[in-house]
């Protein structure tokens, strides 16, 4: 079943001269629990693609179906509701809220959507993401290694259809980049979740099930570890 | 590029939004400085003026002078003009009574004296008059021969030499004021004695030349008297009444001083702040710490070259638009005050409030963003810092995640929440500070109440009670109202006379239970329904109401009582004390019911205080029901033909007094302080509300970034609003708590210490405490609205971007 499907999506910024397309004419489609990595180089278009995925950018033409929904169609108000349901995203920088706390934040996504959080499930999450004693520490007494696995917690949450990461590993160093990785990967196995992630670590593309590769727009797909 | 620091106004104008902003702050700040010092600084010229129109225009008086002393006074050189003033009180024009003197010509002009027809009396049997005198005397003529009596039974003729402009203290009292010449009245009397009357120059310390004249020729204390009102406006005043104003003003200033420094360390911090990043990365390429210093000094320095110009002239124009209504509504006293007025004070004070501040603003931010290691401003978002406690988090628990987090927003950033709230607060204390004076100018200085008679028509054989009936017909009046009144022996509580009015009578006898033996009477006054209605404006404490006066024999005492002109407290009475009247049929008990701050009129004898009942009770104990006043209030239209139909009705037994002029001329004096002091408030509620919205819009465009993250991970725009308005909302009620609770202190400590002279009671200003939330609610609401839509305008991913 494919969680994802993409087609013929293109982006373009600006016009005339200055005209720059950013994706020409992407299509590909994800199953349930795949573990896809899209690598390429800077200014390839990786960053508009999976913004326009997450349904944070608007393409100028294309679909982009997700558990069967077309998320374009989608008023803003559905579409914020739809994402922080279906949707979990992991940014380079962590972005967390810097006020709240490891919990608080880890929660926030179901809060935001007046949800009880399942407490059981979120202990067992920070406790495999070893943030068990962190709980109640706010974001900037952490280390980045740390704050990033709050960052998958919190994207984990909620259970969503999909998780996008956008150069998670970017601002560590390699042994936490691996660390974090690793714990990404077994959690997503674990909670059968789907990931779409973006990385330049060549090391990290044989952790994933389908590596696509984009250069001027264009999405090709390098094949991978099938499972 | 060839400086580093070209950096700064490329920085400034790729940011056009922030720098606005940041810009809008200084020049708020500036222009409320500017403006209130500038308003402050007319003002004083202002009131100057009217009081040298009320008052005249001279510093000292000495009094009983001889002729030695005023050789040595008047050839002062700081004196720039003296002259004589004799009093000769009471006698008789032609008959009719009236107030003699007698001063030099050189003089006159300062007392307000202004020849209108003639020349001033030079002769020892010439006299000049006023204007409406005239009139009344029976048509006299520049020329006419008029008989002249003093008190002490000397008669003689004089020749009237000149006519002078009414004055309104005479004309309202109907006792017409009667100048000689200096030798006139000396012949006339001789031996009595003369007042020196003296003006210094601009500039002099008057205290020091006051204290020198008072050595070198051994004047004691009492042969001095001041005109108080004016040496209190130009800074001069030892009364320690005006120095309680002094402090007040003084803690009032500061206070503006205060806020302006606050508006701008506001914005300036927040800019600054949110920029560590960016500060961090110049550290990466290569700039020093003190170059960073540097730039962001040289940003406010930038700032506040554009911003000052802009908040002198907006607090010029709001200067100049109360000069503009003061002109407007009294031309003929304000004609030669300028109607741009440029206040050196109020420049200065504008100038040096934003320099000073925008420097300091600037350069404690500046001096921890050079501090931010460069690691660090790249790599991580945090740009707060935050206590190294753990955080348990029980807000997200109980409220709603947004609502939670709007709270946690503003609290956690302690700094932010303290500089908004206070300066929200801060401006709350400036509103109900200048309220006290807003309190102080209604019901002091606006003796006019809507009650204040037009004309009084005043009979001590008492008046005919169809005359009261014969001019309620007349169809120019307006209002009209009866008073009895009459002059009684009361007593009560020794313990309630207060110490000042001890001070005036010397010793006070008392009886074995307590009571006093009464040195002076008292004065009683009937009021009819109508009257004990409008009184209500007064009232202090207790109830004024007929059926309840009636029934329990109630009274109700009156706080201030005139003593030489000047109203002062001389009893303490409170509500259900005992006050024992003495009545034909011996003492009669009275209950105190209700306690007035003033009476709107005056007695024409001196007395111990004055108690006022309604008419039953007041026959009942006078055993009297001969109305004795009767106040008339006309019509705007035609007053001169019902004051005509009025004058016709009476006969010579009855005294007329026309109050007209002296109750313009209080309005007058009201509205001048009614506009500045209302202007002050205006100007503080119109820059505070500025204030905010524009804090809110910095604070709000300094979270853009943030605020994108949270609508990436799932915040709804309904949430973002909430989440945003409540941030808002906390910072605004943590200032209005505070501000509150801050005003009121400083409301309770301006009125204890300085002002209950002036009878003023301080009371829970419930009202502006209401007004104070929802104007607070309302800009709360507005200031987030236009930032909001600009954030939601923006896509996320754009937002994002610029992580």
């Amino acid at each position: 079943m494919n969680v994802l499907v993409v087609k013929n999506l293109s982006k373009t910024y600006g016009s005339g001269e200055t005209k720059v397309e950013a994706l020409k004419d992407v299509s590909f489609s994800v199953s349930k629990g795949e573990f896809v990595v899209i690598t390429g180089p800077s200014g390839s278009g990786k960053t508009t693609l999976l913004n326009l995925i997450g349904g944070l950018d608007v393409p100028t033409s294309g679909k982009v179906f997700i558990d069967g929904k077309n998320i374009f169609t989608m008023k803003e108000s559905e579409l914020t509701v739809f994402r922080r349901r279906n949707i979990g995203f992991i940014f380079q920088a962590y972005n967390l809220v810097p006020e709240l706390n490891v919990e608080e934040n880890v929660v926030l996504p179901m809060l935001l959507d007046y949800r009880k959080p399942d407490e059981k499930y979120i202990n067992e999450l920070l406790d495999i993401l070893g943030l068990a004693e962190r709980k109640h520490h706010l974001p900037n007494q952490l280390s980045g290694g740390q704050q990033q696995r709050v960052a998958i917690a919190r994207a984990l949450a909620t259970k969503p259809a999909i998780i996008l990461a956008d150069e998670p590993t970017g601002n560590l160093d390699s042994k936490n980049s691996k660390d974090v990785i690793n714990l990404l990967k077994m959690c997503v196995e674990r909670y059968k979740q789907t990931l779409i992630m973006i990385t330049h670590n060549q090391n990290f593309m044989s952790y994933a099930d389908r590596v696509f590769y984009i250069e001027d727009g264009i999405l090709t797909e390098l094949g991978g570890r099938q499972k | 590029m060839n400086s580093y620091l070209s950096i700064v106004p490329k920085y400034l104008s790729a940011h056009k939004k922030r720098t606005r902003l940041v810009i809008t702050s200084v020049v708020i700040a500036v222009a409320l400085v500017t403006g209130i010092f500038s308003m402050l600084d007319v003002f004083l010229e202002f009131q100057k003026v009217q009081v040298i129109q009320d008052f005249g225009n001279y510093h000292i008086v000495v009094k009983e002078v001889t002729e030695e002393e005023i050789q040595i006074i008047g050839s002062r050189v700081d004196v720039q003009n003296a002259g004589r003033w004799i009093d000769l009180e009471e006698g008789t024009i032609n008959g009719v009574k009236c107030l003699l003197g007698a001063i030099d010509p050189n003089f006159a002009e300062n007392m307000n004296i202004k020849l209108i027809k003639g020349k001033y009396p030079t002769e020892k049997n010439e006299l000049m008059l006023e204007n409406w005198a005239m009139e009344k005397l029976k048509g006299l003529k520049i020329k006419d021969k008029v008989k002249i009596a003093l008190k002490n039974g000397i008669t003689r003729e004089f020749v009237i030499s000149g006519v002078y402009k009414d004055l309104s203290n005479t004309k309202g009292a109907g006792v017409p004021g009667i100048l000689l010449s200096i030798n006139g009245a000396k012949e006339l009397v001789p031996g009595i004695k003369m007042d020196y009357v003296v003006l210094f120059k601009d500039g002099v310390n008057i205290i020091k030349a006051e204290a020198e004249i008072k050595e070198a020729l051994s004047i004691k204390d009492d042969r001095i008297a001041r005109n108080e009102r004016l040496l209190a406006l130009i800074g001069q005043s030892t009364n320690s009444f005006v120095i309680g104003i002094y402090i007040t003003g003084c803690i009032l200033f500061c206070i503006v001083l205060i806020a302006g420094f606050l508006m701008i360390y506001n914005t300036f911090n927040i800019s600054v702040m949110e920029r560590v990043r960016q500060f961090g990365l110049l550290r990466c390429i290569g700039a020093s710490q003190k170059q960073i210093k540097k730039m962001v000094i040289q940003e406010g320095l930038i700032i506040v070259l554009r911003a000052i110009p802009i908040g002198l002239t907006i607090g010029m124009f709001i200067t100049f638009l109360c000069c503009a209504v003061l002109k407007f509504y009294n031309s003929s006293i304000f004609g030669e005050i300028p109607l741009f007025n440029i206040s050196f004070l109020g420049i200065v004070a504008g100038v040096l409030d934003g320099f000073l501040t925008v420097f300091l603003a600037s350069y404690v931010p500046a001096k921890k963003a050079s501090k931010a290691s460069p690691v660090n401003a790249v790599t991580e978002i945090s740009e707060i810092r935050i206590s190294k406690n753990k955080k348990h988090g029980y807000l997200t628990k109980i409220l709603p995640a947004e609502i939670a987090m709007g709270i946690n927003n503003a609290v956690l950033k302690k700094k932010t929440l303290f500089l908004m709230s206070s300066s929200i607060a801060i401006s709350i204390v400036m509103f109900l500070g200048f309220q006290v004076f807003i309190d102080f100018v209604h019901s002091s200085l606006k003796t006019t109440k809507p009650y204040t008679p037009d004309i009084s028509i005043v009979s001590e054989q008492g008046l005919d009670s169809s005359l009261y009936e014969n001019i309620s017909e007349l169809s120019g009046v307006n209002k009209v109202s009866r008073r009895m009144f009459s002059y009684v022996y009361a007593t009560f509580d020794a313990s309630r006379l207060t110490p000042a009015y001890k001070d005036i009578v010397g010793k006070i006898e008392t009886t074995e239970n307590g009571l006093f033996i009464p040195p002076e009477k008292s004065w009683l006054i009937s009021y009819d329904k109508n009257q004990l209605q409008w009184a209500k404006e007064d009232l202090i404490k207790g109830e004024l109401s007929e059926e309840k006066l009636n029934k329990h024999n109630g009274i109700v005492a009156v706080a201030e009582t005139l003593r030489n002109g000047i109203g002062i407290k001389t009893t303490n009475l409170q509500l259900g004390d005992k006050v024992y009247i003495q009545t034909p049929d011996g003492a009669k008990e009275m209950t105190v019911m209700g306690i007035l701050r003033t009476v709107p009129f005056s007695s024409s004898e001196p007395t111990m205080t004055t108690f006022i009942t309604t008419e039953k009770m007041y026959t009942q104990l006078t055993r009297d029901s001969t109305i004795k006043v009767i106040d008339i209030k006309l019509k705007n239209q035609g007053q001169e033909k019902t004051v005509n139909e009025i004058k016709e009705i009476l006969d010579d037994s009855v005294s007329f007094y026309d109050l007209r002029q002296k109750n313009a001329e209080i309005n007058r004096h009201f509205i001048t302080m009614a506009v500045f002091v209302y202007g002050f408030v205006v100007v503080i509620a119109l820059i505070s509300a500025l204030n905010i919205i524009n804090t809110m819009n910095t604070s709000v465009e300094a979270k853009t970034r943030y605020l994108g993250v949270m609508r990436a991970i799932g915040m709804t725009g309904v949430q973002l609003e909430k989440m945003v308005l409540v941030e808002a909302l906390t910072y605004s009620m943590t200032g209005y708590i505070a501000g509150c609770i801050m005003g009121i202190a400083l409301q309770k400590i301006i009125i204890h210490n300085f002002l209950t002279k002036l009878l003023d009671i301080w009371k829970f200003p419930f009202i502006q405490i209401v007004l104070i939330l929802i104007v607070l609610l309302l800009i709360t609401f507005i200031s987030i609205i236009s930032p909001l839509r600009r954030i939601k305008a923006k896509g996320i991913s754009e937002i994002i971007r610029t992580l």
